[in-house]
């Protein structure tokens, strides 16, 4: 049955009036009630679901707080909306200044440090190590990765240059790949 | 920690609480309370010798009602802000006397310079005028902030700089009648200048001051 807003501010002061008078199945009643009239103060400023669910909990405390400071001569609503305005706002504040000192994680930040000079160390070691697999391949898949991957030739200009067919190149390349990342996986894991 | 728990941890501390009484009784509670223990000062250092004839001109009389008028209104005020559901506006209520009180002591410079010339103006020191008022200012402002801590959560800011506003001018009224100041100028510099360092002292540690006061009381409780 629906309630019209006027019938339940009474339903409510008269829930808060027994909450003070120490009844508890009232004031549990109240709580549960209240919830998402709180939860809608709070997203009319907040978006993150975690962020309203976190003013709303912060406004539960403070109506347990002060709940001595509600007149029950007066209506409830206004009483408990400022409450969850102001909680809803620390929290809009709050979110603000951790926006402020945190930033998303970009790839950047899988590096060891920030700028390039400070990872050329690592990616030297790193090149060095596809150099060495490179070398180690047999001719023809060494030489189809060269053309192909390191001077970024196409398939076209690479069997123009080799005399080899598309399709060899292909093959060999592919082998090439499986063999280097045998290689250098199987070096990580060593 | 889930709503639902919290719910639930609150229900289970929901022991009976003592409902506040009317803002505007406590107001004149808290006023009668003041007056006294600054009536019992006042007392004690003893009235300035010229405080009958002082009385006698109206123009003074106007002043000192102003500065008990704003004490009077900011304690309402600060009262009424402490509540959740009350307007910001009432932070409003006790300007009007302040600035009329401040207006009427600039006159008064006026009409020292007008009569005495230049040296109407002449600034001396009264670090006692600063030291009177921020003596009173200090313990009743503390006590009030105590009687107003359930705002902490809500309007910490201006319940505390309209609650110690209040002290600072009755404390202000008080000084009036024990210390033997002439010039307005020194008033306007040496009164208006301890209530407004009383206020701003207390905006600025409001959030501290009310959580100390909160302890305080949870100590005693």
């Amino acid at each position: 049955m629906a309630t019209s807003p006027i019938r339940r501010d009474d339903h409510w002061s008269a829930l808060m009036a027994a909450a003070q008078d120490g009844d508890r199945h009232a004031y549990e009643r109240l709580l549960r009630e209240i919830v998402p009239f709180l939860r809608a103060v709070a997203r009319r400023r907040l978006r993150g679901e975690a962020d309203v669910e976190d003013a709303v909990q912060d406004a539960l405390l403070t109506i347990h707080q002060i709940r001595h400071s509600y007149d029950p001569a007066r209506p409830i609503r206004p009483w408990l909306g400022a409450i969850a305005e102001r909680r809803a706002l620390d929290r809009v504040r709050s979110v603000a200044r951790r926006a402020g000192r945190e930033a998303a994680l970009t790839d950047l930040h899988h590096e060891t440090l920030q700028g390039a000079p400070t990872n050329e160390g690592e990616s030297r070691l790193q090149a060095r190590d596809v150099r060495a697999a490179v070398a180690g391949l047999p001719p023809g898949q060494r030489q189809a990765i060269e053309l192909l991957k390191l001077r970024e030739m196409s398939l076209a200009e690479a069997s123009a240059r080799t005399g080899q067919s598309v399709t060899a190149l292909k093959v060999a390349t592919h082998r090439a790949i499986l063999a280097l990342r045998r290689h250098v996986i199987g070096g990580e894991r060593d | 920690m889930r709503t639902e728990d919290l719910l639930a941890a609150m229900v289970a501390d929901a022991t009976p609480v003592k409902r506040l009484r009317p803002p505007l009784m406590r107001a004149a509670l808290w006023l009668g309370l003041s007056v006294l223990a600054i009536a019992a000062v006042v007392g004690v250092a003893g009235f300035r010798p010229d405080l009958a004839e002082r009385l006698d001109r109206s123009w003074e009389v106007a002043q000192l009602a102003a500065a008990g008028a704003t004490g009077a209104l900011a304690a309402v005020a600060a009262f009424h802000l402490a509540l959740p559901d009350r307007s910001d506006a009432w932070a409003l209520l006790p300007l009007p006397g302040f600035a009329l009180w401040v207006a009427s002591l600039g006159w008064g410079c006026v009409a020292d310079f007008v009569r005495l010339g230049p040296e109407g103006l002449a600034l001396g020191t009264s670090w006692g005028c600063l030291g009177f008022i921020l003596g009173l200012s200090v313990p009743l402002g503390g006590a009030m902030l105590v009687a107003l801590r359930h705002a902490a959560p809500i309007r910490p800011v201006p319940t505390a700089a309209t609650g110690v506003l209040s002290v600072a001018m009755l404390a202000s009224v008080g000084l009036s009648l024990v210390h033997h100041l002439d010039a307005a100028v020194m008033v306007l510099v040496w009164h208006v200048g301890a209530v407004l360092v009383a206020v701003a002292l207390s905006a600025g540690l409001s959030r501290p001051t009310f959580r100390a006061a909160r302890r305080l009381s949870a100590a005693f409780a």
